[in-house]
């Protein structure tokens, strides 16, 4: 089944049909979010809070247009709305989550220090150029699915993606390369 | 990474290492908790959405209606007849002389007219 079916077998009320579409899709929701929230816990709950206002919304979702922007833009305005609530208090930088992998020990800093300059080269984009560089080279969205679900037109994505990749190379450096 | 920020393919390394670094510890685990809070959240039903439409138009009309009343009363009021009684009842307790009279009454023999005062004020 794909998407929009899976969709419409929920809209009848199948909660294992959503759950399917949870399973397809809340990874990379998971990392929208925390690209867009900067903390594990807070991202963790907006995505929740997406899924569910998508589960009680399923039945206005318009088959004719491809569910993973609707579905999306629904978990990035949750987390949007969240980032906005959780202004105040202090961001923490987003646990590490590369596995060593049985690297060596110089292997092994090397991992660390990218890590670090990824947390840094994101924190520092702003958040839109954050999340269509994600959406784009992480989780291959072509441009329109990213405009539908930040709500700008195609070029001004384009754009988002060309300054926050060159931002992030500037923060990388030759370290990424080191990774292949 | 790809050398050219303009390259409209993505960019597999940095797409690899962003995928590791924002995934997250235990995404199953993670998945299962979504799966299991959407599966013990109801859905709405057509009467809750037409609940939530209602509640605040219900408002809304109670506010206007409440609005016209309190205009439809403060019109009635202001349009309400002049009580032509009163001012027949003062005129005629003014003394004949101020009726008869081309120069408008003192003011002292108004005020003794609204009294019942029909003696002319001492002048």
């Amino acid at each position: 089944m794909d998407d929009a079916e899976l969709a419409h077998a929920a809209a009848r009320g199948d909660p294992d049909a959503f759950g399917r579409l949870i399973d397809q899709h809340g990874i990379a929701a998971r990392r929208a979010a925390r690209a867009i929230l900067r903390d594990d816990d807070d991202a963790d709950d907006a995505v929740q809070e997406g899924m569910l206002a998508a589960w009680r919304a399923i039945d206005r979702y318009d088959a004719a247009r491809p569910f993973r922007p609707w579905l999306m833009r629904i978990v990035v305005n949750a987390a949007l709305d969240a980032r906005r609530r959780s202004r105040v208090r202090q961001a923490e930088p987003i646990a590490e989550t590369l596995e060593s992998g049985g690297l060596g020990p110089d292997r092994w800093a090397e991992a660390a220090l990218l890590r670090e300059k990824i947390d840094a080269g994101l924190a520092e984009l702003p958040e839109r150029q954050r999340i269509a560089l994600v959406l784009f080279d992480a989780e291959g969205w072509g441009h329109a699915d990213i405009a539908a679900t930040l709500g700008v037109p195609e070029g001004t994505v384009r754009s988002y993606v060309f300054h926050a990749r060159r931002a992030m190379r500037k923060a990388l450096g030759t370290l990424a390369e080191g990774m292949k | 990474m790809t050398m050219s920020p303009f390259e409209h393919q993505p960019d597999e390394t940095l797409g690899r290492l962003l995928r590791e670094h924002l995934t997250g510890p235990a995404p199953e685990a993670f998945l299962r908790e979504v799966r299991v809070a959407v599966a013990g959240a109801p859905r709405a039903d057509q009467w809750d959405v037409l609940s939530g439409w209602a509640r605040p138009r219900t408002m809304a009309l109670a506010v206007a209606a409440g609005f016209l009343l309190w205009l439809g009363a403060w019109f009635a009021d202001s349009t309400s007849p002049i009580d032509v009684d009163a001012g027949v009842s003062v005129a005629s307790s003014l003394p004949a002389h101020t009726v008869m009279s081309a120069q408008p009454p003192a003011a002292a023999e108004i005020m003794a007219a609204m009294r019942g005062d029909r003696r002319s004020p001492r002048r």
